[in-house]
């Protein structure tokens, strides 16, 4: 990742996470505030529906009032003071409670005993709890009914007259008592009633008696026209209030979808003793709010999104000038590596980064000064050495060549015979040094006209089969990878291993012959009194490594280190030309060497060529 | 009116539990056949359940509508209302009224509406509203008890043990329902017949005891049971009655119409009590009950033998004996109850009237 992109994406993640810390703070704060709004709503709609609930309560209570202070109620209150027969009066509930519109009413006697029942027709001569716990304000009261199921239902007690006979009248609390209560645009409401809303559970080794909570039944939660849908989701909010006994609030969601979430109450409804005998549910939209605060959101979001996109747009202008120079930099030292010391970087400005390009142009001027003097001095030294070593070189032919002519003059003075021998021998002994002379000069040569290599595909294995043979021509191949030792004179040994698989390469067999040739001599010279030479190629990776390892007395760490300059030798007559030659080889293959000399292990050197595509 | 034609009007009046195994006509005679001895049975055949209706006429012609043999006949029924004439050749004379139309399905109050205005004569009074009628200054002919009722338990599936049943019989408050259902009109019984007919009902106990159904109900608790009562309301508000008494001793019972149960655990039925003939009475009541205990003898040890072993068996328990009441209205003369409980027609007359 260049620099302009690790600034850009600094700066853009440092903007877009100062915008989304923004963003984020500001839509917690609006939903928190949305959210309050919303429960002091949902508080005030709770309110008004418990006070509508409490009007309702009211009118049970004012109807039958009304009914037992009616005249039909006292002269039936009298009569059956008086007479003591309920026969007649059978069905005098039913009549009152059609005329009162009540859904239950229950004219009990003197001894609390029912004299008519309106729900219940044939409960006359039943005693009724209730007309006994009488109080004036309504109560919520369970009524079994005739087919044997049960009715939850709203009731008021009231005695006739100054008599003890009372009415017990009620409104049952079902979906059209739902139905008639008012509610505002968006309130739903609905009531949870169970027969058996809390049964008791026994410990039997205590002996004590707990309450325990029916199952949530969702098809008892009743609307006013109906099963409430999605039931099921009111059950922790319903469950909670039957088991507090306190209203309990929450947020539903029926549908999964937020727009449709409810914020729900629960107001437990409770009979004269305590117990939950029923929960009323009061359930407010939130799909106002939670538009608004998707409105909110999408805003906010649109905001953050422009502002984060500004700041990549200035964040990426901000990278590029701040990283261009660098990269001017950075692209000029890529240039001075690669041996373009006369690239310039233009300073711009007064910044770190102006005398950052100021210091990179002393330096390229520095270095290409100090290149040139090295240059020199290493010209200037390079042709001392020459100068040395050809004077070395050509110093010894010489001296016998000057000896020779010596003898020649002061053999002028010999009888003709003499002459004619010391002639003869001297003529011989100047031809012998002549062409020592001339292959001394041929070496040089050499090196100096070094030609360009042929490449051709060639197997790297045949190339050291080849340089074994012309050193050890009694090797005899055996088997795949390796061939027998041999030698050549009792006391070198020689062993050759290459893989069997096939090593191609792209190169001069007879310049690669001529390298390979250089390093067995080499080796075949550092052991004077015998040893192992073993020549291999093995395919390594993308390469092919071709080893030539001798067994002698090995190099010090400083002669490895100078052994490819040319004319370093540590040999006593050699030019110092052999290595430089094949590192030559070697760089024209595209390849490299290098040389392992462990003390007292001997030496190896290691050719590393390309192997080419198969 | 032949042999053939009885044939037809008895095999038509019974098609099933027939006293009688098979009948035919032989020439003007009628021959019953039977696997047992028939004592009663001229008493059978004079209930209202064998009238004989004239289903073919003297030319052979089979009418559209029955028209009738006895005072009165057949003229027309539309729309509920059934229109008929006096019988010219009745073998019992000529009746004084000339015609009797006869609305159906009209409700009670409406009826006595009818006779105080002067639009009927006689209205019907069911027995729990015998007292209102007389509030209500009504004239009110009221005959001795002619309908049991009686609840009928299976002896099959829940109520297979006798012991529950027992315990099912002695649950039953008959007062409250003697005194408040039907306003004290009638006769608590634990007899199939009333003690005006036999004499010896007094010695079947009707007292509730609830304690002993307990006690016989034991730890069994049988599985919900169903009460099939008739439509009317206050049969319904007496088989609601009886469910609750039950549910006291420990019976689960939901009341049904019996329309809708015809295979119910138990039923509130009301049976005729029909004719003075103690024996034929009670066979009579049997049959209606679906029972086929065979009387053994006239005489009130038999009777009561035969009484006592149907009602040991506890699956019919007698409630109340019922009368059965009329209002009539200030025109009517000389109207007679029949031993069934309705109106003799034939020998009533209106004043004012030729």
């Amino acid at each position: 990742m260049s620099l302009r992109q690790k600034l850009l994406l600094l700066f853009s993640l440092t903007v877009a996470a100062a915008v989304a810390a923004v963003a984020w703070t500001v839509l917690v704060r609006i939903r928190h505030v949305f959210e309050i709004r919303d429960q002091e709503e949902t508080a005030l709609f709770v309110s008004q529906f418990q006070r509508e609930f409490q009007h309702r309560s009211a009118e049970v209570a004012a109807a039958v009032d009304h009914l037992a202070a009616s005249e039909r109620a006292r002269a039936m209150a009298f009569e059956l003071a008086q007479s003591g027969d309920v026969a007649a009066y059978l069905t005098e509930a039913q009549s009152m409670a059609q005329d009162a519109q009540l859904d239950f009413l229950e004219i009990v006697g003197a001894d609390g005993k029912i004299v008519s029942s309106a729900q219940w027709p044939a409960r006359f001569g039943y005693a009724e709890p209730a007309a006994a716990n009488a109080s004036t304000t309504p109560f919520l009261k369970r009524e079994e009914l005739p087919d044997g199921s049960t009715a939850l239902g709203l009731f008021a007690v009231h005695a006739v007259g100054g008599t003890e006979v009372r009415l017990i009248g009620g409104e049952r609390l079902d979906q059209s008592f739902l139905a008639d209560l008012p509610v505002a645009p968006g309130m739903q409401i609905g009531l949870y009633s169970d027969a058996n809303s809390l049964t008791t559970t026994v410990n039997f080794s205590t002996g004590a008696s707990t309450p325990a909570l029916t199952a949530f039944d969702p098809p008892r939660l009743l609307g006013p026209s109906g099963a409430v849908p999605a039931a099921i989701q009111y059950k922790s909010l319903i469950d909670a209030a039957r088991t507090s006994g306190q209203q309990v609030n929450g947020i539903v969601n029926p549908t999964g979808r937020r727009e449709d979430s409810l914020n729900a109450t629960a107001i437990p409804l409770k009979n004269e003793q305590g117990n939950v005998m029923a929960v009323l549910v009061v359930a407010i939209s939130r799909s106002g709010m939670v538009e608004a605060q998707q409105h909110i959101r999408a805003i906010a979001y649109g905001v953050a999104a422009g502002g984060i996109l500004l700041a990549v747009l200035c964040s990426l202008w901000i990278a590029a000038r701040v990283s261009r120079p660098i990269e001017q930099l950075a692209h000029a030292a890529e240039e001075v590596a690669g041996g373009n010391w006369d690239v310039r970087v233009p300073p711009r400005g007064r910044d770190e980064v102006s005398v950052l390009a100021r210091s990179f142009n002393h330096m390229t001027e520095q270095l290409q000064s100090q290149r040139d003097r090295l240059v020199q001095s290493e010209r200037v030294a390079a042709w001392r050495e020459l100068a040395r070593r050809l004077a070395h070189e050509l110093k010894n032919p010489l001296f016998p060549l000057q000896l020779t002519v010596e003898n020649l003059v002061r053999a002028l003075e010999l009888p003709e015979a003499e002459f004619d021998e010391v002639f003869r021998e001297s003529t011989a002994t100047l031809a012998t040094e002549i062409a020592n002379l001339k292959t001394i000069i041929g070496r040089f040569s050499d090196f100096s006209k070094m030609p360009k290599p042929e490449l051709e595909r060639i197997d790297a294995s045949e190339v050291v089969w080849r340089v074994a043979l012309l050193h050890f021509p009694n090797l005899v191949r055996k088997g795949g990878r390796s061939v027998e030792k041999s030698t050549n004179d009792e006391k070198i040994q020689c062993s050759v291993e290459f893989s069997l698989d096939p090593m191609p390469l792209d190169a001069d067999p007879e310049l690669l012959h001529r390298a390979l040739s250089n390093l067995v001599l080499n080796a075949m010279d550092a052991m004077p009194d015998g040893g192992v030479l073993t020549i291999s190629a093995h395919p390594k990776g993308e390469t092919v490594e071709l080893r030539v390892a001798d067994t002698g007395r090995g190099m010090t760490p400083e002669e490895c280190e100078r052994l490819f300059t040319p004319y370093y030798t540590t040999k006593q007559h050699g030019t110092g030309l052999g290595l430089a030659i094949v590192q030559s080889v070697v760089a024209d293959h595209a390849g490299t060497i290098a040389v392992e000399s462990p003390p007292g292990c001997g030496a190896t050197f290691i050719i590393t060529l390309p192997r080419s595509a198969a | 009116m032949n042999a053939a034609a009885v044939v037809m009007a008895l095999n038509t009046a019974c098609t099933a539990n027939c006293p009688w195994t098979a009948v035919r006509a032989v020439g003007s005679t009628l021959v019953f056949t039977s696997d047992s001895p028939m004592p009663n049975l001229p008493a059978l055949l004079a209930g209202d359940a064998y009238l004989i209706a004239l289903t073919r006429s003297a030319d052979g012609q089979t009418p559209a509508n029955p028209i009738g043999t006895g005072p009165f006949q057949f003229t027309s029924s539309n729309n509920g209302v059934l229109t008929l004439t006096a019988n010219e050749g009745c073998w019992q004379g000529r009746p004084f009224l000339d015609e009797i139309v006869i609305t159906g399905n009209r409700p009670i109050r409406d009826q006595w509406l009818d006779l105080s205005v002067g639009h009927a004569d006689i209205a019907q009074v069911p027995p729990q509203e015998l007292r209102q009628a007389q509030q209500q200054h009504l004239a009110v002919v009221v005959s001795p008890p002619v309908e049991l009722l009686a609840l009928e338990v299976s002896d099959t599936g829940a109520l297979g043990n006798a012991v529950l049943r027992a315990a099912i019989a002695e649950s039953i408050d008959r007062g409250a329902l003697f005194n408040v259902i039907f306003q004290k009109q009638g006769e608590i019984t634990a007899s199939l017949l009333p003690q005006s007919l036999t004499g010896y009902a007094f010695l079947f106990p009707a007292d509730r005891d609830l304690n002993k159904a307990n006690e016989l109900r034991g730890g069994l608790t049988p599985p919900p049971l169903t009460l099939a009562a008739e439509g009317d309301p206050t049969t319904q508000l007496a088989a609601q009655r009886l469910a609750l008494n039950l549910r006291e001793a420990g019976f689960n019972v939901q009341v049904a119409n019996a329309h809708n149960a015809p295979h119910a655990d138990l039923a509130l039925r009301k049976l005729p009590l029909e004719g003075a003939d103690p024996a034929a009475a009670l066979e009579t009541l049997l049959r209606s009950a679906g029972e086929n205990v065979p009387v053994a003898g006239r005489n009130p040890n038999a009777l009561f033998r035969a009484e006592h072993d149907v009602l040991d068996l506890k699956t019919l328990i007698p409630l109340l004996d019922l009368p059965r009441a009329w209002a009539i209205g200030s025109r009517v003369r000389d109207l007679r109850l029949r031993a069934d409980g309705t109106p003799d027609l034939a020998s009533a007359s209106l004043e004012g009237t030729q």
